[in-house]
């Protein structure tokens, strides 16, 4: 059988944003596989060295579309342990609830584009629909379809009233039954089964050797789920269930991925249930001294770790971000061989791969 | 296959799920963060909102003839995140509920917002000052008496002294 090598990407029909991949095929299956990125880099280290603490605050919520509140939120925190400003408590709760609610969102784009990649679109424009409930939810609470801007230093910049926290449970309510239903489709579906059982195999040890982190070390069997294992803002004070799989495939990670929505819900529900009254938001300008941390979160796409050093002025010295997907593409290279071309956007996909963050 | 059947039926049953926007109403919530609006009035000229804009779409500049501060804020570089209004401590600009900015290519530099803070004189050495808002004053006493209404129309400078 001939080898012969076939380029994937840059600009590619089944994936959001450019990357190119340069794969050694023999026949129809994939045996080896070059990864090349760098198409959007936007200098954004750099830009964030020429702007003020408050600026930054929105410059990295436009890092990525899709995880855009967990780059304020992860920043800020890095910013709170260096100046030490203690954030109010019902901050904290609202600041969970932001970050769950765009992890749905999140979740629930990633395994819609996997139906429409597998050629089930139908399902594909079922799933965005559902997704619709979120984006209007947002759009409520937080005034914006994408970009929250929920955060600020030392808390949160928007308050829940009692009328806003019924519309919110509504909301979380009439989740639950679609997304009952399209987890059972899924899982059970024989074609969606067909396409993503078996495909793009990560054995937990890779996943170890490769550090991989999200839902992608969680369907490999890999429990490092920030929330539980360091937990940050609110997290230590509610029950969080980590959802792992061993199915090590896509298949697996689409569930883990459509797990953690269930379980975001449950974590929104628990946070309105139990949010304490007061102040959002520290109520004074911080002061901001030299030193530097390291804060991390758990993004929908896995572990996002913030390093920031200030100087005393209120530019930073250095930010630098190590985003999910800087850990997980690498894994690509185990989970490519072996599998026919036409698996390869599918998965690229099962790595929720986010372009924009990684390359910024 | 015959699980998403039942749902593929249901959703055409429910007819198309889109607005018929620009030719319709469509969903706009309360409390949506689109284009902003600034109260000169209210303005007390602390330059926070000019410091945390991210784009740097907000200016505020003394004009030509030294009669008072001009407030500018380009719509086309504002990025709607809502921090001017976070840290304006009299709320003098907020985020409206209109989200339409569509306006011709020759409007491009012409598309601000603008408002005017006209200088007053101290009443007692007659130079010029921002005129302090009656919305800073609530944010800083709990109650606005007499003696703290007079001392609005002093400069800094007179207001020490007059205190002391």
């Amino acid at each position: 059988m001939s080898t012969y090598t076939i380029p994937v990407g840059p600009l590619h029909v089944a994936l959001e944003e450019p990357m190119y991949f340069r794969v050694q095929v023999e026949g129809e299956t994939v045996v080896g596989l070059d990864i090349t990125a760098g198409f959007v880099h936007r200098g954004m280290e750099s830009l964030a060295l020429q702007r003020n603490i408050y600026q930054n605050i929105t410059l990295t919520e436009r890092l990525c579309s899709l995880c855009s509140n967990n780059h304020p939120f992860t920043y800020c925190m890095a910013l709170e342990k260096i100046a030490g400003i203690k954030v109010p408590e019902r901050g904290e709760y609202l600041r969970v609830i932001a970050d769950e609610i765009k992890r749905i969102a999140s979740n629930l784009f990633n395994t819609g584009i996997l139906a429409h990649i597998i050629g089930f679109d139908s399902l594909f424009m079922h799933v965005m629909e559902i997704r619709e409930i979120v984006q209007d939810t947002k759009e409520t609470i937080y005034g914006n379809r994408m970009d929250l801007a929920a955060n600020t230093i030392g808390g949160v910049k928007y308050n829940l009233s009692n009328e806003k926290i019924k519309y919110m449970i509504k909301q979380m309510d009439s989740l639950k039954k679609p997304l009952e239903e399209i987890v059972d489709i899924y899982m059970n579906n024989k074609l969606v089964r067909a396409r993503t059982e078996g495909v793009g195999i990560l054995p937990k040890e890779e996943a170890i050797r490769y550090g991989v982190v999200g839902p992608v070390a969680r369907g490999s069997g890999v429990n490092n789920d920030v929330r539980v294992k360091s937990p940050y803002a609110a997290y230590d004070k509610i029950k969080v269930n980590v959802n792992v799989e061993t199915g090590c495939d896509v298949r697996a990670r689409a569930i883990v991925r459509l797990r953690d929505i269930q379980e975001a819900i449950n974590i929104i529900q628990q946070c309105l249930k139990k949010l304490p009254d007061g102040p959002t938001c520290i109520d004074y300008l911080p002061e901001i001294p030299a030193g530097e941390a390291v804060a991390k979160s758990e993004a929908p796409r896995g572990e996002l770790i913030y390093y920031l050093r200030t100087n005393g002025s209120d530019m930073p010295e250095r930010l630098k971000w190590r985003v999910p997907t800087y850990m997980n593409w690498e894994a690509l290279n185990v989970m490519m061989p072996g599998n026919k071309v036409s698996d390869i956007p599918l998965i690229i996909t099962s790595i929720d791969p986010c372009i924009s963050c990684t390359e910024r | 296959m015959s699980s998403f059947l039942k749902i593929a039926i249901r959703n055409l049953l429910k007819g198309p799920s889109t607005d018929p926007y620009p030719f319709g109403e469509t969903f706009v919530p309360k409390g949506l963060r689109g284009k902003v609006k600034y109260n000169a009035k209210a303005c007390v000229a602390c330059r926070m909102c000019e410091h945390v804009c991210a784009g740097g779409a907000i200016q505020i500049r003394e004009v030509a003839d030294k009669s008072g501060l001009e407030f500018i804020l380009w719509h086309n570089t504002c990025a709607f995140c809502g921090l001017c209004e976070h840290y304006c401590p009299t709320k003098a600009i907020r985020l409206t509920e209109d989200y339409h900015t569509a306006h011709r290519q020759e409007d491009k530099y012409r598309y601000v917002e603008k408002g005017f803070i006209k200088y007053v004189n101290c009443a007692r050495c007659a130079t010029p000052m921002v005129p302090i808002a009656l919305e800073l004053l609530n944010v800083a006493y709990d109650q606005v008496n007499e003696d703290i209404e007079k001392l609005r129309h002093l400069c800094p400078k007179c207001r020490q002294e007059r205190a002391l």
